[in-house]
């Protein structure tokens, strides 16, 4: 899965959200580290719709725009679950790893 | 402005009506680049990401940011590409499956031909064979086909339990191999491209690898043979490999029959182009998906044209037809990935969207 959709996806586990929104969020959920571009937003909701995904909620007129509320559906749920199970997965050996690695410098500095 | 930049500094009232007056422009430029969508997809989200673009915006800005724009250009330009080449989707994609099934069976059944040829020639002492073939040579002529064989007869057993990428990796190999011994085929006649023999020689090498090139392109970008079975049915992928397999080995099946048969062309031109016409008869139906698997199978055949100008000795047309049948071998590789590409896009609209400023749920 790529960066983009995961955090569109975890964006909408919190509730429904806006285009915006789902920009603001995913900011704050990658420390800032990703910022999502519209175009990119776009096409990964369409696609998500297409794919069930993801669903339209509802619409409001702010200030005279459109804004088009999201929501996650369950399979989009189930396929989040997925995809951060093998993040976690995968961080876990990274992590594992790491303190190895570490131990195995300690161990060579008292030598 | 939205609601999410309402704690930004509130502007004096001069700066409020410049303020207006710039985000007009900017609006207007936003919309001008939302021009790249398609227009379907335009009146389902353009209010929307007018919305979103503009909340992004700065106070005061007159011009979208280099990097938003390319992207928005980038993404309208990219799905405009995708709903272009959506017709490549599920016919194209079932025909390359049966396309998967056929291919790695024909060219285990030609490899088969070739090495009971080359067994019986030697056993035989096809002279020929015994003039011009020192035993080193021997062993690859007979060694080639067993190598191929046992390649294909692998490609078609991984494909058929489902392990498509495996198959479509040795069936590359394979392709890899027969491309490189019919250049090493050519180089070796070199000058003598007026020689008859030499036309016809290359000519017989040339249709296989084509096979084989389909074979690949189908094996890497389809649902693999599993689903062209279920496709096409056992009885009818019989009979269309009977057929192909008859037409394009049918020189080799003669030389089978008789070793001394004297390499003249015309008889070999008639049946296999009569056993072609048969073969592609036998795979055109009612379907579109059948109308793609000959188009897709009719590329693999097109080398064997040539033999028809070989009485002449035609080097000219020869040539004409062996470079138009890369290009059609080139055509199948690139309707093979573009189909792929809207197999793994999915459909064209999304579901549940619907046109229209403020369609109600």
């Amino acid at each position: 899965m790529q960066e983009p959709t995961f955090l569109i996806l975890t964006a909408l586990a919190a509730g429904p959200q806006h285009g915006y929104g789902i920009i603001t969020d995913a900011g704050r959920t990658s420390g800032g580290v990703t910022r999502l571009q519209a175009g990119t937003l776009y096409m990964a909701l369409d696609r998500l719709c297409s794919a069930g995904l993801v669903e339209p909620d509802r619409e409001e007129v702010v200030d005279g725009r459109l804004r088009r509320y999201y929501r996650l559906t369950d399979e989009g749920a189930a396929l989040l679950e997925a995809e951060t199970e093998r993040r976690r997965a995968s961080a876990a050996v990274a992590a594992q790893r790491l303190t190895a690695r570490l131990a195995a410098r300690l161990a060579g500095g008292t030598a | 402005m939205s609601a999410d930049r309402t704690g930004q500094a509130v502007p004096a009232a001069g700066e409020m009506l410049d303020g207006g007056a710039a985000q007009q422009a900017l609006e207007r430029r936003y919309r001008r680049l939302l021009r790249c969508y398609p227009p379907g997809h335009r009146e389902v989200y353009r209010e929307e990401m007018l919305g979103v673009l503009l909340a992004a915006a700065r106070p005061g800005q007159r011009a979208p940011g280099a990097r938003q724009a390319a992207n928005v250009a980038a993404c309208g330009l990219a799905i405009r590409a995708r709903r272009a080449l959506s017709w490549l989707g599920g016919p194209w994609q079932d025909a390359l499956a049966v396309v998967s099934l056929i291919t790695p069976v024909l060219m285990f059944i030609l490899a088969a031909l070739t090495l009971a040829a080359a067994i019986r020639g030697a056993v035989a002492g096809h002279e020929s064979l015994r003039a011009t073939v020192p035993w080193l040579s021997l062993v690859l002529v007979l060694g080639g086909p067993a190598v191929a064989m046992i390649g294909w007869l692998a490609v078609v057993l991984l494909g058929l339990t489902g392990r498509r990428r495996a198959a479509a990796a040795i069936a590359a190999i394979a392709l890899a191999l027969a491309a490189a011994s019919l250049l090493v085929g050519v180089i070796q006649m070199g000058g003598a491209w007026s020689g008859g023999l030499a036309l016809f020689l290359v000519t017989a090498g040339v249709g296989p690898v084509f096979v084989a090139s389909l074979a690949v392109s189908s094996l890497t970008f389809s649902a693999g043979p599993q689903r062209g079975l279920a496709i096409v049915g056992r009885r009818r992928a019989c009979l269309v490999i009977a057929g192909l397999s008859a037409g394009l080995g049918s020189s080799t099946i003669l030389l089978l029959l008789s070793p001394y048969v004297s390499l003249a062309p015309f008889p070999f031109s008639l049946l296999t182009v009569l056993a072609i016409a048969i073969a592609i008869v036998l795979t055109r139906g009612r379907g579109t998906v059948d109308r793609r698997v000959s188009a897709l199978v009719a590329t693999g055949l097109l080398p064997d044209l040539a033999i028809i100008f070989l009485p002449s000795a035609n080097v000219t047309a020869t040539l004409v037809i062996q470079l138009g049948s890369l290009l059609f071998a080139v055509l199948a590789w690139a309707v093979a990935i573009a189909s792929s590409g809207s197999r793994r896009v999915g459909r064209a609209s999304p579901a549940g969207l619907r046109a229209g400023p403020r369609p109600t749920w």
